[in-house]
């Protein structure tokens, strides 16, 4: 496992961690029980995400009358807050499946939270699309299942039925993948613990796993199949979210680099959420020793990256609509810069565009306090993006004399804040009651980069305890 | 979980599945929501369409007049049961037997009124006699519908009586019915295979253009 | 969906049905499996009741057409009344009716929901409290016989009164006094025209004005497409002079000189705005100009006239100048000018004049002075509202609660009625008998359609009551029709068989009643008195809306929500300023201002509070305000419309809708005028909405935008008609061929619908609209959801200001679902909601949505209407109204006009059933049948003769967004102005 090793490497995990520490630091939390802190931000997060409910209890009782739209903007707040969560979900299949088969070691005291977040973004995500129907009690219908209409089946040339399956597949994929990584540290857990219920219930859940080699055989095999099939996910999803605009007619909305533009975009924000989680999760349950600056730096990295074709399709749609001829098209876009919109364009020109270019600057990767502030610009300014996208391209497209503004209304601000409530609910519940961190993956890599100077016994011991405990998912 | 029992338990859910399918295609008890076949509502007047339209052998467009000329075939007004009951009153055999009665005790015959006919002669406000009485006024006759579409469906009998369906076709043999019963599940389904159906073969033979655009029947 | 569509020959109460049906939906959604598992379902019970005695005319789900006529205003349109089981449910144009030809407008499509207005009265009313007739004919007769003893006199007032038979009785009731008069005054007064006739020819009447043989019009502040006298009749007959067909294109010009713009000054030739203290002026010069006279230099502005004389002249006999004002001095010096022009006789018809307008303002003025005095010991008051209509309506309505005996006809109690002592209400015309004789030799008939849902009586038959003699209005009328209408025929010569075929065709073409004119005398022009003007102050205006008329019908729903054709504003009246006006006062659109000023008569100073609106067109030094709004029983739309926590009320501050501007009304030179000078405004700081269904009202783009070419969006072809006459495909941009890489997807084997609407000779009225709502089951949203744009009109008239070669046009583009080919809509709904069908129609189907809006949003034409709530449907009276053939919709499902695919149906089973094709014409969509101008044509496009695709040849044909590939089934047709210059087409980008 640990072959290549050299001092120029920096180790990952830091504070020469023996493998039974690790164990213990990534429990800790789990062992100590709920403190003030979790229990306030809980509180807080499950209010935000009660005043949601009730805003969409409203809304569905009443009509869709109650957001701000009309006959002329039918999508706002809905679907830019749907594309919004979609994006936010990507950086974790990333992180735990494409940088996993381009062995980014450092993934592994990421990973896990990461795909916690996707899970639950994705959740917040698919709720939208329900409740934007005029009659969701009807939203079945979209699904193809046998019935007495004819058969009457659905429209497989609609983009909202492309989503439909993209999403479920995502959902399925990314929850699986998940739970299959988490199966050796549930039975860590199930070894430590001490109540009799835990111990069935993580029992249960890890499927009475023994460390044995086999078992870690096969586990590796399916962790890496998995791998496989969540990758092309990740280029998916996205791509197919964006054709619900690209396909259409509307100047603003059909466009051909929506998809790789929408893909970048997605990661951008994702890493800007994981940034935002990891910062605060490393501060509360004191995982500066794993969550290193170098983590924080190499997601800094990737946001410099994708932040960069982000800018550059910002860009080219300029360059398109004023190539293009198309008086539709040039006015869409002059009409986002300089229009009744004009603050939202450059709310997200300077979120996305310009507070990337900050990052290049080592310094202020490893700045933790920098780093958050910016990813939470970076996150407000991919909520602008979508809403620029979406909202300003439907309020002036062909008939001036259609032409109209849209302003949401209470019920969609609460339910946006209902939407947040619920991500960070979930988050803090996964955080209270499962292992943030992937114990299991994270001693493979414990000895990664560990100094020659700490003298040959140790080393070759710590080795040695390190695939053992690596192995066999810590029984300490 | 071995695999066998894996392939067990989906083989289980499939054969489920398949029956379902089935049992509804061909049940007349056991339906889907919406369906109401076998729907037999009891009637305030016992009409018997087996007496009129089976045994007699009256037309169905005698009463049900709408069927050619409107979208609606319609619930005959009592004018028109009055136009043969206003000479018969009560089955045959009863009057012949209150004859034979009055011969034996001579005296002239007593007229004899079902009970049933004797709810639409009030209901006009007609009296004994069958003649209307200044006091009675005249009642509501309130039919259960027993062929009942979803606002959203517009059927229309013209189309239909006038591309010589038969009435049968849809509502079964009414005629062998006592109290009139749903026999079709008039689900859209029903609608749209009978529809291509009869464009592909046509209706008694004669070619017909059974349009299945949405239109037809939603608007 | 829910269960307004009420089976034919069947009841069930629509309320709960609906209910029932969507919590089932619900719970087959939220819990499908388990129901799925409980198995079998009942659905709701449903009751067939028959007729006991069934009529032999009606046959249960099928339609019966009774020929009327429109008792919405004076113009008397003949009418066609669609009866389905027994219930009046659409009303369309008569086209066999001389007057309107087969149009009808929005006032006259919306009475079919007046019949069902559950505000009128349910019987008689004596001093406030529901009585019977028996009892108010007693008091009545008691009173009038205390009338008869004393020496008061007695007082019937009404509006115009076209009826034959109720003149007649009206005539002898009144004789039956010692001192008993007929007072006629209209709301929207037109005594000056006919006070000026009397003056000049000698005869007080209202000329019968024929502008289809006029080649050049003069509108002087006359709207005479809009509201002016008989606008369906006058649409249609200056459509026929504008036809642009033969060689040179048949075109008349027109010139329109007002002081705001109106409907007809929207799409005249050429256009001037002026204040109406320069109306007098104005005529002068033209007329000493007319004269040979040269133009006196002190009105150097009006130098265009020079022109125009020119024009006038060379069209002797031929040309038509009318004049709107209710000043008899503007109207003497205009009919000095048709004197000259040889017009009485060929555009003028005095033989057999219009009888529309009979008020008389210096009667009224000396019936008020009468009950001042307090002379007047009864009156009537039929078809008029003073305590509304008047200025000082509070005084006088103090007065006539002190007259010993007021009677009212009032269909509800207004604020006239409820100073009365007694109250008649009469059927609605839908519902009785009557005629009338609008314009001389046409009497137009009106037979019931519906029994009275009130316990009501017609003027006729009180009068008979009164007169000792009673009789049904039906005998009344056939006594009368065998005095004075029979003799003034020979068509036919059986009294019965006239009557027959009156009542079938719905009018009866007679020979006019002798009218002797005398010679015209010029002497009344030498004594003109020109009125003052106001100094810096504003010059108001007081004008009529198209779809409010004198506010008779403000208690209709359906008009109330009617854009206005220029402004597009629904639900309110407003201070219309110029852009200049409002810069000077700082006020912009919405910010309510005070109009004040001081009457000679009135003891304070007169107020009115309103927001601005801020209008091109509009003369500087002028304020326009409409009338026909703050009516008594408006308050009723407080809570119209979706109830949630934002939903805002449909009424202003006062509590009702609008404000009433008769107030600033005024008496001059014995004429009810219009206008008034030095009227000052100020701003009050305070702001209110209004429901404007456009946010963005010129066909140009943003000036920051878009630059040059793509500043104009060429969405309305135009052309000059020299530009015309030489290349009729002039104003065209370049044609758009269409090139597809896919395969044809649809091969439309039978009919293919298509629709053309010609933008030349649409008016923007605004018929289309209101038909369409009463055919399509279209509800009522409000003025709050209107603001937000979610009215639900499935065809709106999309108003553009274009400035064509410095005249500001104004182009009205109905837009209704384009039924394209190739529709974006139909390839992104997710479970196949909206689909092709095979004859071309773009298939909605309401109870397969589910909702996602992205049909409207791919729509380029945004034409795409969503249920953003379940629009109430709670009086069981007014849903009587709803169309049976048409599904109404429930909360969030799309909708969009359907070509009125239930008249494409009902049409192609009946032919099927004759074993014939659907005739072209046959089919008739709402809109298209309502249009006065004729500027719809609906038919099928694979029908080479048809008139639509004779039209689709038309080089003036194009099609919106013909560049998108989206081949739409809906068509236009270029505009075209009697301009000289050939420049100008619709630049493209």
């Amino acid at each position: 496992m640990v072959d290549g090793i050299s001092i120029l490497r920096s180790p990952l995990i830091l504070g020469n961690k023996s493998a039974s520490q690790v164990t213990d630091d990534v429990c800790a939390p789990l062992d100590r029980g709920p403190g003030m802190t979790w229990w306030f931000a809980l509180a807080v997060s499950l209010s935000m995400f009660t005043l949601g409910v009730i805003a969409v209890t409203y809304q569905l009782a009443t009509g869709i009358g109650t957001w701000g739209l009309n006959s002329t903007v039918g999508w706002a707040f809905d679907i830019t807050n749907f594309v919004f969560w979609i994006g936010i979900g990507h950086a974790g299949t990333l992180i735990s499946a494409i940088l996993f088969l381009f062995r980014q070691r450092w993934r592994t005291s990421v990973n896990r939270s990461a795909e916690a977040m996707t899970i639950f973004a994705v959740i917040c995500a698919g709720l939208f699309p329900i409740i934007h129907m005029g009659r969701p009690w009807l939203a079945f219908w979209v699904i193809p299942y046998p019935n007495f209409r004819g058969p009457l089946w659905i429209n497989f040339r609609s983009p909202l039925v492309w989503d439909m399956f993209a999403i479920g597949t995502y959902f399925t994929i990314s929850l699986v993948f998940w739970y299959v990584g988490l199966i050796p540290d549930l039975a860590t857990l199930r070894d430590r613990a001490v109540s009799k219920v835990k111990k069935t219930l993580f029992g249960f859940f890890s499927f009475g796993w023994d460390g044995s080699t086999r078992t870690w055989q096969r586990y590796e095999t399916v962790y890496l199949l998995l791998a496989g099939l969540a990758t092309p996910l990740v280029v998916s999803v996205h791509t197919i979210v964006s054709w619900d605009f690209a396909t259409s007619v509307i100047p603003g909305w059909h466009s051909t680099i929506f998809p790789p533009y929408f893909v970048a975009g997605a990661v951008f924000s994702g890493f800007a959420m994981v940034l935002t989680l990891m910062i605060i999760a490393r501060a509360v349950l004191h995982f500066e020793e794993y969550i290193t600056l170098h983590h924080i730096e190499s997601m800094s990295k990737i946001i410099i990256a994708t932040g960069g074709i982000v800018a550059m399709a910002y860009m080219t749609e300029l360059f398109v609509s004023f190539y293009s001829g198309n008086e539709y098209e040039r006015f869409a876009f002059i009409n986002r810069m300089l229009g009744p919109y004009a603050w939202a364009y450059w709310i997200m020109v300077g979120c996305n565009v310009v507070t990337p270019q900050f990052l290049w600057f080592r310094k202020i990767r490893r700045n933790v306090a920098l780093v958050f502030i910016l990813s939470i610009f970076i996150n407000v300014g991919m909520w602008f993006e979508r809403f620029v996208i979406i909202t300003i391209s439907l309020t002036r497209d062909y008939l001036p004399a259609s032409w109209d503004n849209y302003a949401p209304t209470l019920i969609e601000l609460a339910t946006l804040v209902g939407s947040f409530g619920l991500f960070f609910t979930l988050f803090l519940i996964f955080a209270r009651f499962l292992p943030m961190i992937a114990i299991g993956e994270v001693k493979a890599v414990l000895s990664y980069g560990r100094k020659e100077s700490h003298g040959k016994a140790r080393e070759e011991e710590g080795r040695k305890v390190g695939e053992y405990e690596g192995l066999h998912g810590g029984t300490s | 979980m071995k695999q066998g029992n894996v392939i067990t338990v989906l083989l289980l859910v499939g054969l489920a599945l398949t029956a379902l399918t089935l049992i509804q295609a061909v049940s007349q008890s056991y339906a889907l929501p919406g369906n109401n076949i076998g729907y037999e509502p009891v009637q305030l007047i016992a009409y018997p369409h087996r007496l009129h339209a089976g045994e007699l052998g009256i037309d169905c467009k005698f009463c049900h007049t709408g069927a050619e000329t409107s979208r609606t075939a319609g619930v005959p007004s009592a004018n028109v049961c009055m136009d043969c009951h206003r000479f018969v009153t009560a089955p045959f055999n009863q009057v012949r037997a209150e004859d034979e009665a009055a011969t034996k005790e001579n005296r002239k015959p007593r007229r004899i009124v079902s009970p049933e006919l004797q709810k639409l002669y009030s209901a006009l406000g007609l009296d004994s006699t069958l003649q209307r009485s200044a006091t009675a006024e005249e009642t509501r006759i309130v039919w259960m519908k027993v062929h009942s579409l979803p606002d959203f469906a517009y059927f229309d009998h013209r189309a239909h009586v006038n591309a010589s369906v038969d009435c049968q076709t849809c509502h079964g043999e009414v005629q062998t019915m006592e109290r009139v019963r749903q026999v079709s599940d008039l689900t859209m389904g029903w609608c749209v295979n009978c529809h291509r159906s009869s464009n592909a073969r046509g209706v008694k033979g004669k070619p017909v253009k059974a349009s299945t655009d949405c239109v037809t029947c939603h608007y | 969906m829910n269960g307004h569509h009420t089976h034919d020959t069947m009841e069930h109460d629509n309320e709960t049905s609906r209910l029932d049906r969507r919590d089932f939906l619900k719970l087959a959604g939220f819990t499908f499996a388990g129901v799925a598992l409980t198995g079998c379902e009942q659905a709701r019970v449903e009751k067939a009741i028959p007729y006991l005695i069934k009529p032999e005319e009606i046959t249960p789900g099928k339609a019966s057409w009774y020929a009327s006529t429109c008792a919405g205003c004076n113009a008397g349109c003949g009418i066609l009344v669609k009866n389905r089981d027994g219930r009046p449910i659409k009303i369309e144009g008569n086209p066999d009716h001389p007057i309107s030809r087969g149009g009808l407008c929005a006032i006259g499509q919306a009475q079919v929901l007046g019949l069902y207005d559950s505000q009128r009265l349910q019987g008689p009313q004596i001093n406030g409290a529901t009585s019977d007739w028996p009892t108010l004919d007693r008091t009545i007769h008691a009173r009038l016989r205390e009338v008869r003893a004393g020496n008061k006199s007695v007082r019937f007032l009404s509006g115009t009164m076209t009826s034959p038979t109720t003149l007649a009785l009206l005539k002898r009731f009144l004789s039956s006094f010692k001192d008993g008069k007929h007072v006629v005054y209209d709301p929207i007064s037109r005594s000056a025209i006919l006070e000026a006739h009397a003056r000049t020819h000698g005869i007080r009447a209202l000329p019968h004005y024929r502008f289809d043989r006029a080649e050049v019009i003069v509108g002087l502040e006359a709207d005479f497409l809009g509201t002016w006298i008989s606008p369906v009749e006058f649409t249609a007959a200056y459509g026929s002079g504008r036809t642009l067909e033969g060689n040179p294109p048949k075109c008349s010009y027109h010139v329109q000189i007002e002081s705001r713009l109106s409907l007809t000054g929207g799409r005249s030739d050429k256009r001037y705005a002026i204040s109406p203290s320069e109306r007098v002026p104005l005529l002068e010069a033209l007329l000493a100009l007319l004269e040979g006279k040269s133009q006196s230099a002190k009105l150097p502005h009006f130098s265009f006239l020079n022109d125009l004389a020119g024009r006038l002249n060379s069209a002797r006999g031929t040309s038509l100048v009318v004049c709107g004002s209710n000043d008899v001095a503007s109207q003497i010096l205009t009919n000095a000018i048709n004197e000259l022009l040889g017009n009485y006789g060929k555009t003028l018809d005095m033989q057999s004049p219009s009888y529309q307008h009979q008020s008389n303002d210096n009667a009224l003025q000396t019936l008020l002075t009468e009950i001042r005095g307090g002379k007047v010991g009864a009156l009537f008051v039929h078809g008029v509202n003073p305590v509304y209509d008047l200025p000082k309506g509070r005084e006088i309505g103090e007065l006539l609660s002190r007259l010993p005996l007021v009677v009212s006809f009032a269909e509800r109690v207004d604020e006239t009625a409820q100073h009365a002592g007694f109250v008649c209400p009469e059927p609605h015309p839908l519902s009785s008998w009557r005629d009338t004789e609008a314009v001389a030799g046409v009497v137009s008939m009106t037979q019931p359609a519906l029994a009275p849902l009130e316990n009501t009586r017609s003027l006729m038959e009180s009068l008979s009551e009164w007169l000792g003699n009673r009789a049904s209005a039906h005998e009344l009328m056939q006594q009368e029709w065998r005095k004075s209408v029979f003799p003034r025929q020979s068509a036919e010569k059986d009294l019965a068989a006239f009557w027959n075929r009156s009542v079938h065709d719905g009018f009866a073409a007679v020979a006019p009643r002798p009218h002797r004119t005398e010679k015209y005398d010029s002497r009344p022009v030498q004594n003109v008195a020109s009125p003052e003007t106001g100094a810096d102050s504003f010059e108001l205006v007081l004008y009529p809306k198209v779809s409010m008329g004198d506010g008779r019908h403000a208690h209709n729903a359906w008009l109330q929500e009617v854009p206005d054709p220029i402004t597009k504003i629904t639900w309110d009246n407003y201070a219309i300023l110029s852009e200049a006006a409002a810069k000077k006062l700082g006020v912009l659109s919405g910010d309510i201002v005070r109009l004040s000023f001081t009457d000679p008569t009135a003891a304070s100073g007169i107020e009115l509070e309103l927001p601005t609106w801020i209008q091109p067109g509009q003369k500087d030094s002028v304020v326009a305000v409409a009338l026909g709004y703050g009516r008594k029983g408006t308050d009723r739309f407080a809570n119209i419309g979706p109830r949630w926590f934002e939903g805002k009320p449909s009424v202003g501050p006062g509590g009702l809708v609008g404000v009433n501007a008769a107030p600033a009304l005024q008496f001059l030179n014995g004429q009810l005028l219009y206008e008034r000078g030095g009227v000052r405004i100020e701003r009050t700081g305070r702001h209110q909405t209004l429901a404007c269904t456009q946010t963005y009202h010129s066909i140009d783009t943003p000036p920051l935008l878009a630059q040059g070419s793509e500043s104009r969006r060429p969405y309305v072809q135009y052309a000059t008609l020299a530009a015309y006459a030489e290349d009729r495909a002039a104003g065209g941009g370049p044609k758009h061929e269409s090139r597809s890489m896919w395969p044809e997807q649809h091969e439309y084997k039978g009919a293919h619908w298509g629709m053309m609407v010609d933008l030349n000779a649409c008016t923007g009225c605004a018929a289309c609209v209101v038909s369409c709502q009463a055919e399509n089951n279209i509800p009522v949203v409000g003025k709050d959801e209107v603001h937000r744009n979610r009215e639900l009109h499935w065809i709106r008239i999309d108003r553009y200001f274009v400035e064509n070669d410095g005249e500001l046009d104004v182009a009205h583009q109905p837009m209704m679902c384009q039924h394209c080919a190739n529709a974006p809509c139909e390839t992104v709904c997710p479970v196949l909601a909206t689909v092709h069908s095979e004859e071309g129609l773009n298939q909605q189907v309401y109870n397969r949505c589910v909702g996602t809006r992205y049909c409207a949003n791919n729509c380029p034409y945004k034409i795409r209407r969503f249920n953003w709530f379940d629009y109430l449907h709670e009086d069981a009276k007014q849903n009587m109204v709803l169309n049976p053939d048409v599904t109404v919709r429930s909360r969030g499902v799309m909708e969009k006009c359907s070509l009125c695919v239930q008249r494409i149906q009902e049409q192609k089973i009946e032919a099927k059933k004759n074993g014939k094709k659907v005739a072209d014409g046959a089919i008739k969509t709402a809109c298209q049948q309502s249009c006065p101008a004729q500027a719809i044509v609906f038919g099928d496009m694979n029908d080479a003769d048809s008139f639509v695709s004779k039209r689709i040849a038309d080089a003036r044909r194009f099609n919106l967004l013909a560049d998108l590939e989206t081949r739409p089934s809906v068509g236009y047709m270029t505009m075209v102005r009697n301009r000289t210059n050939k420049s100008d087409e619709t630049p493209h980008g």
